[in-house]
């Protein structure tokens, strides 16, 4: 009777942590839908997927490390390692410069004046409060004259790391991530320079994630780099010349590209 | 069914090599009995079914030396450690503790015959066809006994049935005992020669229980411990050689000679269905 | 070139054209359909199908149970090792490993359906269970296991391309990822009694002597010896797949070092293995077989099964490739670690063919012969009915689904 009790008991033992298990995480899923986690929940979840050379820690374009890749899926909020970096630095006055252009990154144009995520989108934060949030010139060069763009709603909300508008050329099926959390209030087509105009969720951009002024120059140069292995075909060196501009419309220069795994590559989605 | 508790008995057999005479009438009693389904045409020795099956053995010698016995193998009702019974995974084998019989239970069997890897005395069989009469023949049928399915085990159970059928006489006549011989499996009763005797093992004045205290009994593969319920006698040497002696026919014939065990066998195993 | 299904693919890596692939899984789809019909008759026909018979109860199909069960022992083995002991250099290989096990298992399971004589009462062990049967044990384990090996399936496929973009499956997915620690945990425990479980079953039987051990409490020493070839022949066989796949897709799917740290933990386990299978071998000649009954030098007397069985197993089979295994320049050449793997591999598939095959070849009373068995074609395309079920979906899984994270990386 006492091996029938053990041997059951082990058994429905098993059994029950299987089914709390999978109930768990239904639930905290269903909870993570709740307090709006989902988005950056969905981006912590797809960036371990990331091949390495896309999970670069910024502190290596700055030299502050040999090698290093991020744990904390770019939300620098969360990374000690960069508060203890950050610190040590002297605090910037004025982290950005006043002026809008300053210096071509390989042809491309970069403003200072604005901060840049890693998925090529930028923050400009505006005087009366709200951000605009553009493509930086490196991803409207890839996804120049869209076949089609799909913005969020005004009054929707987007958060950092989650989409903030997806965009479609040519095979290619992107979302950008975006840069800030904050509510839509404004949207318009890249005439004005800008995609979204957003009211930033505690009043003031949260800049912590994004990158910024001496930051550019060695992203960008790795960003070419990254971008010339994805263009060039399977198995063969990449052969872009040094010195070379990129075109306005890459994607046209290069007919035969899979146009999807260029992009993806460079903005980020695995 | 009956309010009068039946005395426990531990039942057993003695059966006496020196007067099987390998007739086979016990193996047709039990088919008969137990409504065996008859053997496909397809069937072989191995894949037919023969709760009570009779082997042969010889000495050896060559002519006018040579010499035969039969030995009828059942289910040895194994009393410890009973190998089937501890297997199954449904608990589809029980030990009757008033009884002794190790009895199946072909409507839980599953068919994964890991009963049957288990068994020494490869007493137990299995249903690799769909049962099946041919017309008229079901008229042969024992009412009294459940026919089988495919796909499942089933062994000798001592003709369970007809000790239900004897205890229910018993006790509406109101007796908590049997009689003796009110209740032999069919086997014992067919056999011309009166070789095999069944009884209660505990009772100490039956003849079963005389016959397995005699010096000349023994009981096969003794030595693996599970207290076999069947016990077989012989004043020859040479038959208790070869049927106690736990070496399988795997050793060159001169050795086997010189040990006085018979030769390896291309066993003439008794078989009804090719009778 | 966007291919018809590129949008299911992973990103950024290569894959077979849809014409290619379409070649490539036609001929196993041809397979599993011959198979499906072997298995069919033996299931509407009845087992007579088959070639076993009461003498030979057990025959092809449980045989390659035990051993497919033994080689997926991968699955929970390198669950272990990265859950557990946070070995994170076998993130490389967990998808796959994950994969295969589900396969082995399935398809045992699968194999095991057709084999009982009833499989409609499959239900029956676990609402009669007999506690002290080994075959019980084994039931409700491979039953649980096979569970846990489908939650770990989950998401796995939640990752895939398309999935992966309902944001409900990819969050589900990150929580259940979360307390995989659990159920690597759960899956240890499960399989650590399975596989000795598998063991057990012959271990038990009094009534073969050759199979019989005796062993600690209710455990036959072939308990454990069961536990420990599986958990060394699991690290072989993903090694062996592994390159095999890498091989047949033409692509690099693992950093160099992966592979041979597979074949250091193979060998690692090894040695206690063939020393403890060694002791084993000698008490049981020593003393447990004879004290019923049966002389050990008996057994080999019978043709084919001589005494180079105990050598092939013990030696050729256990000791070669564990030293080899344990050498770090050995290791480092594929020739070698690849000859390695695959003698442990067969090792553990002729030791689960002596406990099923030989035991019941053997005869137990003193007036039978030896007994003889060859599968039958239906038994036969069951068998590959499976193997073709495996290669079907392990082809779709690698297509569709991210089986190597590093084959990302390495594409470039």
């Amino acid at each position: 009777m006492l091996s029938h009790v053990i041997f059951l008991g082990l058994f429905y033992t098993v059994l029950a942590v299987l089914s709390a298990t999978v109930a768990l995480s239904l639930f905290r899923a269903a909870q993570d839908f709740r307090v709006r986690r989902a988005e950056a929940i969905c981006w912590q979840a797809t960036f371990p997927d990331l091949p390495a050379r896309e999970r670069v820690c910024r502190h290596e374009f700055t030299g502050e490390f040999a090698h290093r890749t991020c744990d904390k899926a770019f939300d620098c909020r969360e990374c000690q390692t960069h508060a203890a970096l950050v610190a040590e630095r002297p605090p910037d006055a004025a982290p950005l410069s006043r002026e809008a252009h300053q210096g071509e990154i390989f042809g491309l144009e970069f403003p200072l004046d604005r901060y840049y995520h890693r998925g090529h989108a930028w923050a400009h934060p505006q005087p009366d409060g709200t951000v605009t949030v553009g493509l930086d010139a490196l991803g409207a060069r890839l996804v120049a004259e869209p076949d089609a763009i799909e913005l969020p709603a005004v009054g929707s909300h987007i958060q950092t790391n989650g989409a903030a508008w997806h965009v479609r050329k040519r095979g290619a099926d992107v979302r950008i991530l975006s840069p800030l959390d904050g509510e839509v209030v404004g949207t318009s087509d890249s005439q004005n320079g800008w995609y979204l105009k957003v009211k930033p969720d505690g009043g003031q951009l949260d800049a912590r994630p994004l990158l910024r002024g001496a930051e550019i120059r060695p992203w960008i140069a790795r960003e070419m780099e990254r971008l010339q292995s994805a263009l060039a075909p399977a198995g063969q060196a990449p052969t872009m010349a040094d010195g070379g501009v990129p075109v306005d419309d890459i994607a046209a220069s290069y007919p035969d590209a899979d146009w999807d795994a260029v992009c993806s590559e460079i903005f980020l989605q695995p | 069914m009956t309010a009068i508790t039946p005395k426990p008995a531990r039942y057993g057999m003695a059966i006496d090599l020196d007067r099987c005479t390998g007739c086979g009438a016990c193996m047709i009693a039990c088919a008969v009995e137990n409504n065996v389904p008859p053997a496909r045409p397809e069937a072989t020795p191995r894949t037919g079914i023969t709760w009570m099956r009779v082997y042969q053995i010889s000495n050896g010698a060559s002519f006018p030396d040579t010499r035969a016995a039969f030995i009828p193998i059942l289910c040895q009702q194994c009393g410890k450690d009973t190998p089937c019974a501890a297997v199954c995974p449904q608990e589809a084998v029980e030990t009757d503790p008033a009884t002794g019989i190790v009895d199946q239970m072909p409507q839980r069997c599953l068919g994964c015959r890991y009963c049957m890897a288990a068994c020494p005395y490869h007493a137990r069989y299995f249903n690799w066809w769909d049962p099946q009469w041919p017309a008229g023949m079901e008229k042969t049928l024992n009412p009294d006994v459940a026919t089988r399915m495919r796909g499942v085990v089933e062994k000798c159970n001592f003709c369970h049935g007809r000790l239900h059928a004897a205890r229910s006489r018993a006790a509406a006549e109101g007796r908590r005992e049997l009689h003796p011989g009110e209740y032999v499996p069919a086997c014992v009763e067919a056999c011309p020669a009166a070789a095999i005797v069944f009884g209660d093992l505990d009772d100490p004045a039956s003849e079963v229980a005389r016959l397995a205290r005699d010096g000349q009994s023994f009981r096969i593969l003794e030595k693996l411990g599970t207290e076999p319920k069947i016990y077989y006698h012989t004043a020859r040497p040479w038959v208790r050689q070869a049927a106690a002696q736990q070496r399988p026919a795997s050793e060159p014939p001169e050795r086997r000679l010189r040990a006085g065990l018979p030769a390896p066998q291309g066993s003439g195993q008794k078989d009804p269905s090719h009778a | 070139m966007p291919k018809v299904d590129s949008q299911l693919m992973p990103r950024g890596v290569r894959r077979s054209t849809p014409r290619q692939f379409l070649l490539w899984i036609l001929p196993w789809c041809a397979l599993l359909a011959f198979g499906l019909y072997g298995a069919g008759l033996c299931l509407v026909k009845g087992l007579n199908q088959t070639n076993m018979d009461n003498r030979f109860a057990f025959g092809l199909w449980i045989f390659v149970d035990l051993t497919v069960i033994a080689l997926g022992a991968g699955a929970f083995f390198t669950g272990f090792l990265l859950y557990i002991l946070k070995k994170r250099e076998l993130k490389a290989v967990i998808n796959s490993a994950v994969v295969i096990g589900f396969i082995c298992y399935s398809g045992a399971v699968a194999a095991l359906l057709v084999d009982v004589g009833q499989p409609a009462r499959f239900w029956f062990t676990f609402w009669h269970p007999n506690v002290h049967s080994m075959l019980t044990e084994v039931t409700f384990c491979i039953s649980c296991y096979l569970t846990v090996l489908f939650i770990e399936y989950i998401p796995i496929v939640l990752k895939n391309r398309k999935l992966r973009q309902v944001p409900s499956f990819l969050v589900f997915e990150f929580e259940l990822h979360k307390l995989m620690p659990v159920l690597a945990g759960v899956g240890t425990f499960l399989s650590f009694f399975h596989q000795g479980s598998l063991g057990g079953l012959y271990g038990v039987l009094r009534g073969r002597p050759f199979a019989f051990r005796e062993g600690f409490a209710i455990w036959p020493s072939t308990f454990f010896l069961f536990i420990l070839s599986a958990a060394a022949a699991g690290p072989a066989f993903i090694l062996l797949t592994t390159w095999l796949v890498s091989k047949i897709s033409g692509k690099p799917l693992v950093r160099p070092e992966v592979l041979p740290l597979l074949g250091r933990i193979s060998g690692i386990l090894l040695v206690p293995y063939i020393l403890l299978k060694s002791i084993d071998t000698l008490v049981w000649i020593d003393s447990t077989s004879p004290a019923r009954g049966f002389a050990a030098y008996q057994y080999y007397a019978w043709k084919p099964f001589g005494p180079w069985i105990l050598f092939a197993e013990i030696v050729a089979f256990g000791l070669l490739p564990a030293l080899i295994l344990l050498r770090r320049r050995l290791r480092e050449s594929p020739a070698w670690l690849l000859s390695a793997a695959t003698l442990v591999c067969l090792g553990i598939a002729l030791n689960r063919f002596v406990f099923t095959i030989q035991t019941l070849a053997l005869p137990t009373l003193p007036f039978d012969p030896f007994m003889s068995y060859l599968p039958s074609w239906q038994e036969t395309a069951t068998f590959l009915a499976v193997v073709a079920y495996g290669v079907l979906l392990y082809s779709f899984s690698f297509r569709y689904l991210t089986l190597f994270p590093q084959e990302k990386d390495l594409s470039c």
